[in-house]
């Protein structure tokens, strides 16, 4: 008489959509093996031939040296340790500045300038690094030769001085996020005890912010181990350990540095080799921060706690004395500091917008490129393809895994939470080690060769954790109730979604296009060896394009390109542009829907 | 297309409850209940928070399957028709057994889409067949003159008592036999609840109304029958002026009387 009900709809058709979507969610780990597993067998050649720790602890990289024995060529010790010095120099002058920026934002920004300070920070994020490293080459460097009376400013103090600046965004919008979520009784109950309101901010909101600090810290660790091309323009590529002004080599500068010119033999799949360790680094760096994600307890202040212990033996006259002066201090530090960052920024806008105005002519622009003369006509060309191409092929993929985060996954499920690790990895891995993948699995494996296709393909695996993590977000926001309302009626699961769900989502999901189409128009670390740097207009996608940041790279490096300081800040000029009006397009989308969900 | 049938209903009991347990998780909401609801009549069924009144309505069209952990044991019959089992049709059974929820949920379209999305669902299409039940339910909610002329404006600028009214048209635009109302008027104020407790005296004349409530007299002033829950239990259930004069349980003598709760 009493029947037990499995409470599982039995319909094959929404089954055959929740398996659907779940592959696309699943996407995301394949994409992170194939990259593992890809790049370790190309490298495989020069780890047997060379020796996976001469490799590795070697000294010496020259791997063109013939009075040489092969193991001995090929060490990457002095980039190893460029990288990990120039990270933690950057980390820690960017982290300085990115936390100051942040609190002022959160708690000393005057309400009328806000959103202009966040979107200073937002446009800072969308520069593209070739944009960084050319202003660091142009301006920064001249002037530190001039400073410091030194021969040539290649090194640690240009390399470090530009990309902590790139590192802002990042962590500042982070360590916002989690000061923003720090939970207002505490503000008011240390205000209540007679704080002033810099005591209150370093003093308590700080310190209970510290944990999505740390997770910002990391993040930008991440970023910095695999930055490429602003760091390529700055380091020089001496064959030195890391000096203040002394040229050293990064994993990542001599991937993109000698990838055009390597042999097949050995000196490739070293290469390759470099970004499978610095994969590895991305890796380990990845698992802490999801470590310092999961441990999120607030833990106990033992300080505090003794100090009670003491008071209960205390004699009972107290004398009272007002303090917060080193909280003085830091408030000003942190005005001062989110002026510097701003002023910094509008600094670098406005020098290449002035740099590269002059260069601007119409010839330049849309004239017909060749060997005679380079224009971006093709760069535009390139650019659009690849933008269509790429989010046809992620927009699907991304929606889809995020329909299945955020309407089929049991929250907390061991499958939900390995996807999430994944997809956190896939958005941390560097683009230049994206595109050695692009060019070993779509270019070499897949016989696709190096053209738009292959560029496109790889891009979208870029950004494609983008797509997933705002469409998701956006998702979420969806009422619950709106969901038991189409239920309530009848309709089916997959109705539900596509009726009911998605086009309130809509204002994210066309964030995340925008935000997308900034991060391709921006890559070029990516493009270079996937897509080709060549000067010619694209026939179809199977030709080799280079988009505008690729042009910049191409002009600075190619041989006879007449007048090529002004054609790249030309070409800057134009980035610029373009990521100011996306950074525009997504405040006024938001803006739009927001207007009319209130409506 | 397959036609969506209505449920036969050949007695004078639309709705049956025999031996149902619930569970969420290890906890369980509902023990050993059994209930009959009396067709074209409206039942209300009232006690304190927590008694599992909402958790019954809910499982009444299985809204309950949403919810992680729910277990149910024990057969609900529409008519003879038994909705936990395995075949059953969700979207035929939610098609007839409407639902109403306590916080009024208009879909994010127009006054328009938000009716014609029910009978969109089970295949109607033709522009001049929802234009004729997009009128027909909104006169039923006693709402067309007040939206008539903006049908086309976003649901979510109505007022609470009028997008109350509109999900309650909304239900009504797929023609349920029978339609769950879990307390739909405690997020509104008297007016608008007057004017819902008005639409439910027209609703019962047509369908079974089966309603939850927090408010006794409300109960008292529309509920043909109604049934008194205590933790997790019904305690109760007879016409609504034996429950309110003579009820046969101490407790819910108590309960009417405000001596608990």
């Amino acid at each position: 008489m009493t029947t037990f009900v499995k409470l599982k709809d039995k319909m094959t058709k929404e089954n055959v959509a929740r398996a659907i979507f779940a592959a696309f969610a699943a996407f995301s780990i394949l994409a992170v093996f194939a990259i593992v597993f890809f790049l370790l067998y190309k490298s495989f050649p020069a780890f047997r031939q060379i020796g996976f720790f001469n490799f590795l602890f070697g000294g010496t990289w020259s791997p063109t040296n013939p009075s040489l024995d092969v193991p001995d060529r090929f060490g990457i010790l002095p980039m190893i340790a460029g990288s990990v010095v120039l990270t933690l120099t950057s980390v820690s002058l960017g982290g300085v500045l990115a936390i100051f920026t942040a609190v002022f934002i959160v708690y000393y920004c005057p309400k009328k300038i806000k959103p202009v300070f966040n979107q200073l920070v937002n446009l800072l994020a969308g520069i593209p690094s070739i944009v960084y490293g050319y202003f660091g080459l142009t301006f920064l460097m001249p002037l530190l030769v001039q400073l410091f009376h030194v021969p040539q400013a290649y090194g640690l103090v240009s390399s470090t001085v530009i990309l902590s600046i790139m590192l802002v965004p990042t962590i500042a919008s982070i360590t916002k996020n989690s000061l923003e979520s720090v939970p207002m009784n505490y503000y008011e109950g240390a205000l209540a005890l007679g704080c002033t309101k810099n005591q209150t901010v370093f003093k308590v909101c700080l310190p209970a912010a510290k944990n999505g600090i740390l997770a910002a810290m990391i993040l930008g660790v991440g970023r910095a181990v695999g930055e490429t091309m602003a760091v390529q323009f700055l380091v020089g590529s001496g064959d030195n350990y890391p000096g203040l002004f002394l040229p050293f080599r990064t994993m990542t500068s001599s991937i993109v540095l000698e990838m055009g010119y390597a042999d097949e033999i050995l000196h490739k799949p070293a290469l390759i080799a470099i970004g499978f360790i610095l994969l590895l680094f991305i890796l380990a760096i990845n698992l802490c921060l999801a470590a310092v994600k999961r441990n999120n307890s607030i833990s106990g202040n033992k300080l505090f706690n003794r100090k009670i212990r003491e008071s209960e033996n205390a004699v009972s006259h107290y004398s009272w004395h007002k303090t917060g002066s080193l909280q003085d201090v830091l408030w000003i530090l942190s005005c001062a500091v989110s002026l510097l960052v701003a002023l910094s920024l509008l600094f670098i806008v406005f020098f290449v917008l002035i740099k590269g105005v002059s260069g601007l002519d119409f010839n330049f622009l849309f004239g017909k490129s060749g060997n005679a003369q380079v224009t971006l006509a093709p760069a535009f060309l390139s650019t659009g393809m690849v933008i269509l191409l790429s989010l046809a092929i992620s927009l699907p993929l991304g929606i889809g895994a995020a329909i299945f985060l955020s309407e089929y996954a049991k929250k907390g499920s061991r499958f939900v939470k390995t996807i999430n690790l994944f997809i956190d990895t896939l958005s941390g891995v560097p683009s230049v080690v994206f595109g050695l993948f692009g060019m070993v699995f779509f270019g070499n494996i897949l016989h696709i060769g190096i053209n738009l296709l292959n560029g496109s393909l790889t891009l979208s695996l870029i950004v494609l954790p983008t797509i997933i993590r705002s469409t998701e977000q956006s998702l979420t926001e969806v009422p619950d109730s709106m969901r038991e309302a189409s239920y309530a009626l009848g309709a089916s699961k997959v109705r539900t979604i596509f009726k009911v769900v998605l086009p309130q989502a809509l204002s994210g999901m066309i964030t995340s296009v925008i935000l997308s189409v900034g991060r391709i128009v921006s890559e070029s670390a990516a493009l270079i060896y996937t897509a080709g740097a060549v000067a010619y207009m694209p026939q179809s996608y199977l030709s080799r394009g280079a988009t505008l940041s690729v042009m910049m790279w191409f002009f600075n490096s190619a041989d006879g390109i007449e007048n090529a300081p002004s054609k790249c800040f030309a070409t800057a000029a134009i980035l610029i542009v373009l990521v100011l009006i996306l950074n525009i397009l997504v405040t006024v989308v938001e803006k739009y829907f927001r207007k009319r969900s209130n409506k | 297309m397959k036609q969506v049938e209505k449920f036969e209903i050949n007695n004078e009991y639309a709705l049956t409850v025999e031996n149902m347990n619930l569970w969420y998780g290890n906890f369980q909401a509902l023990k050993n209940i059994n209930m009959r609801f009396l067709k074209n009549k409206l039942t209300a069924m009232i006690g304190p928070s927590g008694c599992g009144k909402s958790t019954l309505i809910k499982s009444l069209n299985r809204m309950n399957d949403l919810v992680e952990g729910c277990k149910v044991t024990g057969t609900i019959k529409v008519g003879d028709t038994d909705i936990y089992e395995k075949k059953c049709d969700l979207p035929r059974l939610r098609k007839n057994v409407g639902m109403v929820f306590q916080r009024p949920n208009p879909l994010a379209m127009s006054v328009y889409d938000n009716i014609a999305y029910g009978p969109k669902t089970f295949g109607i299409k033709s522009k001049s067949v929802l234009d004729e039940i997009v009128e027909t339910s909104l006169k039923g909610a006693a709402m067309w003159d007040e939206v008539k002329d903006r049908l086309n404006k976003s649901a979510l600028g109505l007022s609470g008592g009028q997008q109350q009214r509109l999900c309650i048209a909304r239900a009504m635009s797929v023609e349920p036999q029978i339609l769950l109302m879990d307390e739909p008027t405690s997020a509104l104020d008297p007016i608008s609840t007057g004017k819902i407790e008005e639409l439910c005296m027209e609703l019962k004349k047509t369908m079974t109304v089966i309603m939850v409530t927090h408010n006794m007299q409300q109960a008292f002033r529309i509920a043909d029958q109604t049934a008194y829950f205590l933790l997790g239990e019904m305690v109760e259930m007879d016409d609504t002026s034996v429950i309110f004069t003579h009820p046969s349980d101490k407790r819910t003598d108590d309960y009417i009387n405000g001596r608990f709760g």
